[in-house]
């Protein structure tokens, strides 16, 4: 177990930069999520941690010491990948007994070692399987365990649930993180999942074009996201944003105007989370264009002045039909800059 | 409106559709007939030759007589005939299984009544007789001393196999490399890797022989081998990256992660999953290194060198009145390893396509 630390580690191929210089603290034990789309640099920053590719710039430190020139097989770190990487021809022992194999350990304790950590991740009947006999659930199992025998300071999981379906990833969401808090490893998890990373992380570091664009808990990153890209990219459904321009304490949003606590001047971007639009008596009129039942909760699509709007609404039947008339009422609303940059205390609100 | 929707539409009654399905059956039937009809008359050519060099030298008595091909054939021909007929008409089960084999048992039967007088050894006698040339029926053998079919056997396998061995290890090794590397020449190293094998190496056999004679290494076993193992590593090469480029990045990187130096993931994790692809190289380098004839003729000129491909042609060609019977069992004795070769690793080459067309 580990105390990580990045300084100023960057990555290019060539002229194209994958990570910008990233600085990053990640604490012993500590369970923290890389989230981002496709291609923001978050599985290239855990192969650099790995020690599979060498950083350009900038420092790698476990422990205070910095490794960017230890081999990725001297740095004690656990992997598990995104497509569970077993070696075809071996069978679920042999795959989780690989590891061991370049350490001095005797036969016996070896094979101690595995029948332990078999149980651990509950693939005590599959030991003698080759992987193409096990389901994706069982490859991944074993996958953990081959990660884990070794005992390593930082377990690095690449997208490890996107190859399950929706049933074994929500139980292996919690066997992960069960498993994390048992061994206190460090562990950094990978992910273009939002709800991985929210039901998962203690700490979620959301990434975009190489760049760390926030870090923080689940409910920071939900409720006082920095940037645009933070508050469009978590939450589903997705937060309603409309451009707009503020001229001093006034924010025009298509045909409407609202008020800020504070001036405020230039293009702005208002966003509204769907479940802080109220429905009912005040606000300004809308009209419903179309609505999902969800069962536990509706969707409404709503054309208001303002622009189209995307509510959400708790309850098991909904309260009004497409055609309806409603008043909206924005509820908490977050308020951007040109940049993207979060204004934090302009707080619009609908003028009265 | 539309005047053919206007028109009635016929209705089908129940004995219609039974008559529809009659005569798709009756046309996929006749589709079976006619393929494995045309795919038993395009084999024939292919095969009888085979079945008469067999039946030659087990019968034959000095010339190539088709004495016993036919009565072979007479009884061959409709057995299969009968065969092809059975599997058509009853379905697979114990019944057509029982009748097959009795029908198996009696061709044989047949045969060995029809031809079985007929047949005899003494073809064979290469085997044992260490200076053929005296053995020879009415020739003027006299004086010609030629070498023990076992040392052209031992000489043709150990051109084979160890050509084998060359092309193998270095086919996988720069397949590896071309796969997993990029160097400055690359892609240029790829295209002449396919230009190389669309030229024929015929055309370099003056200079080789040159080559060969400067170095010192004509008229030897060595020197053939390397030439055949260089003319048969770029096609090796292409068809081995192409099974490394099938196997993951990942399980390599994950045993690197797992304490493996990248040498050990090679042998450890990425040798196991091309085994496939170097076993069908192996076999395709051993087979052009047995049946190899143009270099060995060019390259090698003392007797004691001779390959089998070499013997078999000095023993038809070099003597007076040319045993055909013995030269017929030389011919199935030369082509036995292949056809054994085939037989077991028939697996491997099938996989050998796959691999490739990856690349």
């Amino acid at each position: 177990m580990a105390e990580i630390e990045l300084r100023g580690v960057t990555k290019r191929w060539g002229a194209v930069t994958a990570v910008e210089p990233t600085d990053l603290r990640i604490d012993d034990g500590e369970f923290v999520a890389i989230l981002g789309p496709s291609g923001c640099g978050k599985s290239t920053t855990l192969f650099m941690l790995a020690g599979i590719y060498a950083p350009t710039d900038g420092e790698i430190r476990f422990d205070g010491a910095v490794v960017n020139d230890v081999e990725a097989r001297d740095r004690n770190v656990g992997i598990v990948f995104q497509s569970y990487a077993l070696y075809p021809h071996m069978n679920a022992r042999d795959n989780i007994l690989f590891p061991l194999r370049f350490k001095p350990v005797s036969r016996e304790e070896a094979g101690r070692k595995v029948e332990a950590i078999a149980t651990l991740v509950q693939v005590h009947e599959l030991l003698a399987r080759k992987p193409s006999e096990m389901s994706g659930g069982q490859q991944q199992r074993v996958a953990l365990a081959r990660a884990l025998i070794k005992e390593p300071q930082l377990l690095l999981l690449d997208e490890p649930l996107s190859n399950l379906d929706a049933s074994l990833r929500l139980t292996m969401r919690g066997e992960i993180r069960r498993l994390q808090r048992e061994l206190r490893v460090t562990t950094i998890l990978v992910t273009h999942d939002q709800i991985e990373a929210t039901t998962m992380a203690d700490r979620i570091i959301c990434m975009s074009k190489g760049r760390i664009e926030q870090i923080g808990t689940a409910d920071v990153l939900y409720h006082q996201p920095d940037s645009l890209f933070v508050a469009g990219f978590i939450g589903s459904p997705p937060i309603n944003l409309l451009a707009g321009i503020a001229a001093g304490r006034n924010l025009r949003v298509g045909e409407a105007t609202l008020s800020l606590e504070r001036s405020v001047d230039g293009k702005a971007t208002l966003g509204v989370r769907p479940e802080a639009l109220r429905l009912g008596e005040r606000g300004v009129a809308g009209e419903i264009d179309d609505l999902e039942p969800h069962g536990r909760e509706t969707i409404y699509h709503l054309r208001t002045p303002l622009g189209p709007l995307r509510a959400l609404e708790p309850g098991e039947a909904a309260r009004f039909r497409i055609g309806d008339t409603v008043k909206v009422d924005l509820g908490r609303a977050l308020l951007f800059d040109e940049a993207g940059r979060r204004i934090a205390d302009a707080r619009p609100a609908l003028a009265a | 409106m539309n005047p053919a929707l206007a028109e009635p539409v016929p209705v089908r009654g129940v004995d219609d559709w039974a008559l529809l399905a009659a005569r798709a059956r009756s046309r996929r039937r006749m589709r079976e007939i006619l393929l494995y009809a045309f795919m038993a008359l395009g084999a024939l050519p292919i095969l009888i030759p085979y079945l008469w060099l067999v039946t030659v030298a087990f019968s034959g008595r000095t010339g190539a007589s088709t004495f016993v091909l036919w009565r072979t054939l007479a009884v061959l021909l409709p057995a299969l005939f009968l065969w092809s007929l059975l599997r058509l008409t009853l379905r697979p089960g114990r019944v057509l299984t029982a009748i097959e084999i009795a029908l198996g048992v009696f061709t044989v039967a047949l045969i060995a009544l029809l031809s079985g007088p007929y047949l005899h050894l003494d073809n064979w006698r290469f085997l044992w007789n260490s200076n053929i040339a005296d053995t020879i029926k009415g020739a003027s053998g006299m004086g010609v001393k030629y070498p023990s079919v076992w040392t052209a056997f031992g000489n043709s396998l150990l051109l084979a196999g160890t050509q084998m061995l060359i092309v193998v290890s270095v086919a996988t090794l720069a397949g590896y490399y071309l796969s997993r590397f990029d160097f400055r020449g690359r892609t240029g190293y790829l295209k002449g890797l396919l230009v190389l094998q669309a030229f024929p190496a015929m055309t370099l056999i003056i200079p080789i022989f040159l080559m060969l004679y400067w170095i010192g290494l004509l008229d030897t076993l060595a020197g053939v081998i390397l030439v055949v193992a260089a003319l048969e590593l770029p096609f090796a090469i292409f068809v081995m990256k192409g099974f490394f480029d099938a196997v993951p990045w990942d399980i390599e990187m994950s045993a690197m992660t797992d304490g493996a130096s990248r040498r050990q993931a090679f042998r450890l994790i990425v040798l196991p999953q091309v085994k496939g692809g170097m076993l069908a190289i192996a076999v395709f380098a051993f087979l052009r290194g047995w049946e190899e004839y143009v270099f060995v003729t060019t390259l090698l000129l003392s007797k004691s060198n001779w390959t089998m491909s070499l013997y078999l042609f000095w023993m038809r060609d070099d003597m007076m009145g040319t045993d055909y019977a013995m030269v017929s069992a030389m011919g199935v004795f030369y082509v036995l390893p292949s056809v054994v070769l085939y037989t077991f690793m028939q697996k491997y080459l099938t996989q050998m396509t796959l691999g490739g067309i990856k690349g």
